[in-house]
């Protein structure tokens, strides 16, 4: 396809970073095999190279040495960088609960998180959740008392059900109920919700 | 977003030194709303300083207080023991608000520090005075149903969102703040500030200072208390009014008591009048009812908001009566 | 019409796609990972109406990892753009296509996609583009568009009458009133995206987010003027839709014309703000209801008047008023339905379309009519019930309204309400009980599936349909294993993909109805070939049967036995082994039913009981029950999902959900899930689905009349005729906050 790009990239310097003073002491910095040539391709890994920041993170008890840049979210890393689609993006702004992972434990909205500030912390995604092929009986519940059908909030659901147990707030239906209300289901499951996590708390297997 | 240079800071100077030297600085711990913004355009800074590995996480009492670390988070201290046996008007607030996750997340500090949700300060599309000064207040002749019955100004009619401010400024708190300047204590009342005719500003923080935690009196509120809040859903959204009430009743007669709003006014709203009324009087829903009455005296609606001037002191009476177990 | 479900029906079953969702593994359309895939992020309009002078997209295009920012001064134009349509059609049909003009419609109308090597790139650079406008006036307001604005003609907006339009006005008992609905939006949990990947420049792999996979490859095949086996559509997962999904929107013409242009995989997310103004919402309505009655409660006439909206730039129309010309048994009836062209984005299909927002209105009306007739509203509900289809002329092929009645209103505890409003205190809480129904028409498309029965004893099939929910692979799989005889552990439905045999969108409560009629045939013939080849065995032939015939023998078990005698059998695999088969393979097709000798609906009957603090305005919803006649359910377990989710919708619609927009900007201020509430888990009760599960004998040969719109209609009219009995309060204005309550 011989289509190009609609306007012609000028070449000149774009970063402001570059245009600061730490931009020579970026250049000094970089590792030969990224400046070969002066064109615009070759400023952006620089630029990419020198915005990113090392951070080292456990996810679904895997180490991580990753590098990236600090505006990127728990949520973006997860889905668009390590490919671990299972937490979901519904509002992106602390909204929805669609994100809802756990870090060290704790139950939190993935999207307003940033990944950088992550670093040592242990993340727990719905792709951790279930040991090989067994599934957590949460994961169980949600299948048995039918807890979804699009699925699209269920990842979250289910990390925050995982967590609502356990922080002692599935005492009585109500209960549930309120500390369940950080996660918006659409398609409007939530007696069936209610039901799997009064289930799989009785089911008394460890969650 | 724009790509920021990010810092982590391990010690309390260094993090204050860092935003003292630059106004394009902004602290950061649990991020929900400051990332909130910074997605939405509202604020751009370009060095964040990350503040959460500052030891700044206690729960403590200390002789004729409570200390709570500015890095507490707003699940820890709803929880705490301690906070749940001497301050559980503060509990109930902090459940009130947002969502377990964002409570997992929300710190005491950045709580107190979390800007409006006014629709006009966040479309940057539109005219907001807190966001540009000098553009206008969207909200003025726009819609305004969330909005402010106390103390705005036309240059701004935005509510503070906070529930967990409505009870720590009934509860007397003070702000622990640490700048370049030494180190501060604020009466959580003179924290906030009203709009007046500098929207821009939320509250009285000086450039490079840090919240470093709340220290709550010892009071003896602990038996009728309530936190009411009324909103457009049972759960997960912000107050239309919410009222933090609190009495200490002895022999049927109100000894002392507190009184504060939330979903009214810039800042969270003490109601002195309504409280020196009740004092040493019986409880009675009559009593209830004129204080909430005189709670309203400067109250002012604008186009979409005026059924807050009839919510409020419903909601003060409600809150009252389930205070002093009145049903 | 054999092969019908049997008594006692299977034991409903899981979800077939339980385990992949549960674990993080279904995938949605942004989430296929393409070597080299960028990020595209759509840039709209700040204005509502205008044109654009000029834009500046320098800083945009420099920004690092760009690759590239289309705009309407740069597009290179499909081909499809350039199709002339005919000479004479109106402004309001011609829609409008993406970057083809400098012409402002509405606020946040794309006006450029900006594409990076990763989403951060993009989404900062896309704040970049400055815009130089020159703005014209607009009207954003449905109440001050009547008078100045001239509503759409056509044929939609024909007047409906039947009898005397002024029987209401000579009756003894009658009432007035106006109910007004505010826009409602979608809002499914997924964000609307898809990813483009155009393999050769004639040839696009999509992963769309479409409830039609055949429509959606259509369009793009026009767009592009690509050849059919060169356009591929992926849609495995749906994350909800409730009819946004059914467009081929701006922001995914905009992704196909992009990937093409920087020659690269792309994937475009709509972000929430954006999923306001660009996927459809249900338009604002204000409607009229007339209705007269006698004394005993016989409804002699009544009018139904709608007004409602669409966009400037495309007609988008719905059955709003229909509900009034065939619900109840009124010889006197007038119906109207007029919309407004408006300087916002195109409405569309949301749950229920039309009859959600028509039966709210009857159903508060009905309510109101009761009170001004001091009768019980289920009575007079039951006095004025059709038999017959008075618009149509024709009778029901089912009605089980009245059963619906009877089994919703016992299990809600109706009969020991006190009927006087403001009558049942709970503490400071005033209880209250009411009661709405819901209508939505039942009926069948044409469908192909792919089936394949294989020696192993597995049965895989195919169609091209998708699912946003309701569990079509389930459901599918289940008939099948019912009417194969097999266990649905050993069947396999395959879909979302425009490879396989096209099936039917999923909407309009039909795709079960649809694709479950081609399965049950898919299953006979499957049946059918399987006797052939065995029909002349010994096995099947006794003292008294010699020529056994296809009635003669069942199919259960995965064995084919004879009805006599169930010790003569074979197995599936035994009778394929013997004929020297591997499988059996075979494409069945269906056509649409023109149902012209019946009408069929679906009904529901909803009952709630709320709880109101009137001095607060708080509302809890108490209890509900929902007895639904969707003729015979498939699977009970998916379809009891389907009704509390339907029903939840309906507290949404009732209780808090309204889209606002600032009319004097043209723009949307609470285009967010802070501000635009729906409901989250603590507004909910216990909800308890019935359904009567009796078969329509017409329709199909399942029985069933489809359930997913009919479960939302009516729900609304419910809480509001339940908050007047608690509160003696009429709240005509949804959404019922509780400002509107103190």
């Amino acid at each position: 396809m011989d289509k190009k790009v609609t306007t012609p990239i000028h070449s000149s310097a774009r970063r402001n970073f570059l245009k600061q003073s730490s931009a020579m002491v970026a250049l000094a910095l970089a590792p030969p095999t990224i400046l070969k040539a002066g064109d615009k391709k070759v400023e952006d890994q620089i630029a990419g190279y020198f915005e990113k920041v090392p951070v080292k993170l456990e996810i679904n008890g895997k180490a991580h040495a990753l590098s990236i840049e600090p505006r990127v979210t728990l949520l973006d890393l997860l889905r668009e960088q390590l490919h671990l689609t299972g937490t979901k993006k519904g509002c992106d702004h602390g909204q929805c609960g669609a994100c809802t992972v756990h870090i060290n434990g704790k139950r939190v909205n993935a999207c307003l998180t940033l990944a950088v500030m992550q670093g040592g912390n242990k993340i727990t995604t719905i792709e951790g959740l279930a040991n090989g092929d067994e599934l957590h009986p949460m994961q169980e519940a949600f299948i048995k008392h039918d807890g979804f059908q699009c699925g699209y909030c269920t990842p979250g659901q289910i990390m925050s059900a995982v967590a609502c147990v356990k922080e002692g707030h599935a005492e009585s239906d109500d209960d549930i109920r309120e500390y369940m209300s950080g996660n918006i289901c659409r398609c409007g499951c939530y007696t069936n919700i209610v039901d799997a996590i009064k289930d799989a708390k009785k089911g008394g297997k460890s969650l | 977003m724009i790509n920021f240079q990010y810092l982590r800071a391990d010690t309390q100077k260094k993090a204050i030194d860092a935003l003292a030297k630059d106004a394009s600085a902004q602290f950061i711990a649990g991020g929900t709303n400051l990332v909130d913004l910074m997605k939405k355009g509202v604020t751009s800074p370009q060095r964040i300083v990350d503040i959460t590995h500052l030891p700044l996480k206690q729960i403590e009492k200390v002789p004729g207080y409570t200390r709570i670390g500015s890095l507490a988070l707003n699940s820890e201290v709803a929880e705490h023991e301690l906070i749940k046996n001497n301050h559980p008007l503060l509990s109930l607030a902090l459940q009130a608000g947002a969502s377990p996750q964002l409570r997992n997340m929300a710190t005491v500090g950045g709580n107190i520090m979390q800007r409006t949700r006014c629709t006009y300060f966040y479309d940057t599309e539109m005219p907001c005075n807190k966001r540009i000064p000098g553009s206008g207040c969207g909200a003025l002749q726009g819609y305004n149903r969330m909005h402010a019955i106390f103390g705005a100004s036309d240059k701004c009619i935005a509510v503070h969102p906070s529930d967990m401010c409505v009870a720590l400024v009934a509860l007397d708190a003070k702000v622990l703040v640490s700048g370049p300047k030494g180190n501060r204590r604020i009466e959580f009342e003179d924290f906030h500030r009203l709009p007046g005719n500098d929207a821009a500003k939320d509250n009285v923080l000086q450039q490079g200072e840090l919240i470093t935690g709340i220290e709550i009196p010892d009071h003896p509120f602990t038996k009728n208390i309530h936190y009411l809040k009324i909103r457009d859903r049972a759960s997960y959204a912000f107050a239309l009014i919410s009222v933090a009430a609190t009495l200490d009743i002895q022999n049927n007669v109100i000894q002392d008591v507190r009184l504060a709003m939330g979903g009214v006014a810039h800042k969270p709203w003490r109601l002195p009048a309504a409280e020196e009324f009740l004092k040493g009087k019986k409880v009675s829903e009559e009593i209830f009812r004129e204080a909430a009455k005189i709670a309203m005296n400067g109250s002012k609606a604008y186009e979409h908001n005026a059924f807050k001037l009839k919510m409020a002191p419903a909601a003060i009476i409600e809150s009252l009566k389930i205070a002093a177990k009145l049903d | 019409m054999e092969n019908k479900l049997k008594e006692p029906f299977m034991p409903p079953i899981d979800r077939v796609d339980g385990k992949l969702k549960v674990t993080g593994a279904a995938k949605y359309s942004a989430e296929y990972n393409i070597p080299q895939m960028a990020y595209g992020v759509m840039v709209g309009s700040s204005i509502a109406k205008g044109i654009i002078l000029s834009m500046d997209t320098k800083a945009a295009e420099n920004a690092p990892g760009v690759l590239g920012v289309i705009t309407p001064f740069n597009i290179e134009k499909p081909a499809g753009y350039n199709i002339e349509t005919s000479g004479n059609i109106s402004a309001t049909k011609k829609g409008f296509n993406v970057f083809d003009d400098k012409l402002i419609r509405f606020s946040g109308q794309p006006i450029a996609i900006v594409m990076a090597d990763s989403y951060e790139r993009a989404l900062h650079a896309a704040t970049l583009i400055k815009v130089n406008y020159k703005k014209d006036s607009f009207q954003t307001n449905l109440e001050k568009a009547i008078p100045v604005v001239k509503p759409l003609e056509g044929n939609a907006f024909k007047d409906y009458t039947r009898g005397d339009v002024n029987a209401w006005k000579t009756a003894p008992v009658k009432i007035e009133a106006e109910y007004n609905i505010p826009i409602e939006v979608h809002n499914p949990m997924e964000l609307h995206a898809i990813t483009v990947h155009w393999e050769t420049p004639d040839k696009v792999l999509v992963y769309e987010k479409t409830q039609s996979l055949m429509d959606t490859q259509e369009k793009i095949m026009e767009l592009f003027g690509l050849k059919k086996e060169n356009v591929h559509i992926i849609t495995k997962f749906i994350g909800g839709a409730f009819g946004s999904a059914f467009n081929v929107w701006p922001h995914a013409v905009a992704a196909l014309i992009g990937a093409k242009q920087i020659n690269k995989p792309l994937k475009v997310v709509l972000s929430r703000d954006q999923m306001f103004m660009n996927v459809g919402y249900r338009p604002q309505s204000i409607q009229k209801i007339s209705i007269g009655a006698q004394p005993d409660g016989k409804i002699t006439g009544i009018n139904h008047e709608a007004i409602s909206m669409t966009a400037s730039y495309q007609e988008f129309t719905e059955g709003i008023v229909n509900v009034s010309r065939m619900l109840y048994d009124i010889p006197n009836v007038f119906t109207r339905y007029k919309i407004y062209p408006m300087d916002l984005s195109l409405p569309t299909w949301m749950r229920g379309p039309g009859e959600t927002t028509g039966a709210y209105a009857l159903e508060c009306a009905i309510d109101e009519l009761a009170h001004a007739l001091k009768m019980d509203p289920l009575k007079l509900r039951l006095l004025n019930y059709s038999d017959t289809d008075l618009e149509k002329q024709r009778p029901y092929s089912s009605k089980y309204l009245k059963e619906a009645f009877e089994i919703g209103s016992e299990k809600i505890g109706w009969n020991d309400r006190h009927p006087e409003p403001r009558s049942m205190p709970e503490g400071d809480w005033l209880a209250g009980y009411g009661m709405g129904s819901g209508v939505f028409i039942g009926w069948r498309g044409g469908a192909q599936v792919g089936a394949r029965f294989t020696a192993d004893g597995k049965l895989l099939l195919q169609s091209a349909v998708t699912d946003m929910g309701p569990g079509t692979a389930t459901a599918m799989t289940k008939l099948a294993a019912e009417t194969f005889g097999i266990s649905p552990d050993k069947i396999v439905f395959e879909m979302g993909d425009s490879s396989l045999p096209p099936g039917i969108m999923q909407g309009g409560s039909g795709t079960t109805s649809s694709l479950g009629t081609t399965v049950n045939n898919a299953t006979l013939s499957l049946k059918k070939k399987l006797f052939e080849l065995v029909k002349n065995k010994a096995v099947f032939h006794t003292e008294t049967i010699h020529d056994v015939k296809f009635e003669d023998v069942v199919f259960e078990n995965g064995q084919m036995m004879l009805s006599s005698d169930h010790t003569r059998k074979m197995s599936y695999s035994d009778i394929l082994e013997s004929a020297g088969l591997d499988n059996i393979e075979f494409i069945e097709e269906t056509k649409g039913f023109n149902n012209v000798d019946y009408s069929t609906y679906a009904y529901a009957a909803h009952f709630v009981k709320v709880l109101v603090h009137p001095a607060t305005g708080v509302i809890k919803m108490e209890k509900i029950v929902s007895a639904v006649d969707g003729g015979t359910i498939v699977n009970d377990k998916t379809a009891r999902s389907q009704i509390i989710g339907g029903v939840v919708g309906g507290i949404g619609m009732a209780l808090m959900e309204e889209g606002v927009v600032d009319n004097r900007y043209g723009r949307w201020v609470n285009n967010n899930f802070a501000d635009y509430h729906v409901p989250v888990n603590a507004d909910v009760p216990h909800i308890e689905a019935l359904f009567v599960n009796k078969p329509d004998p017409i329709l199909n040969p399942m029985g069933s009349k489809g359930i997913g719109e009919v479960a939302m209609v009516g729900f609304a009219a419910a809480v509001a005729n339940a908050v007047f009995h608690a509160t003696g309060k009429r709240i005509r204005a949804l959404p019922i906050t509780p400002d509107k309550i103190i």
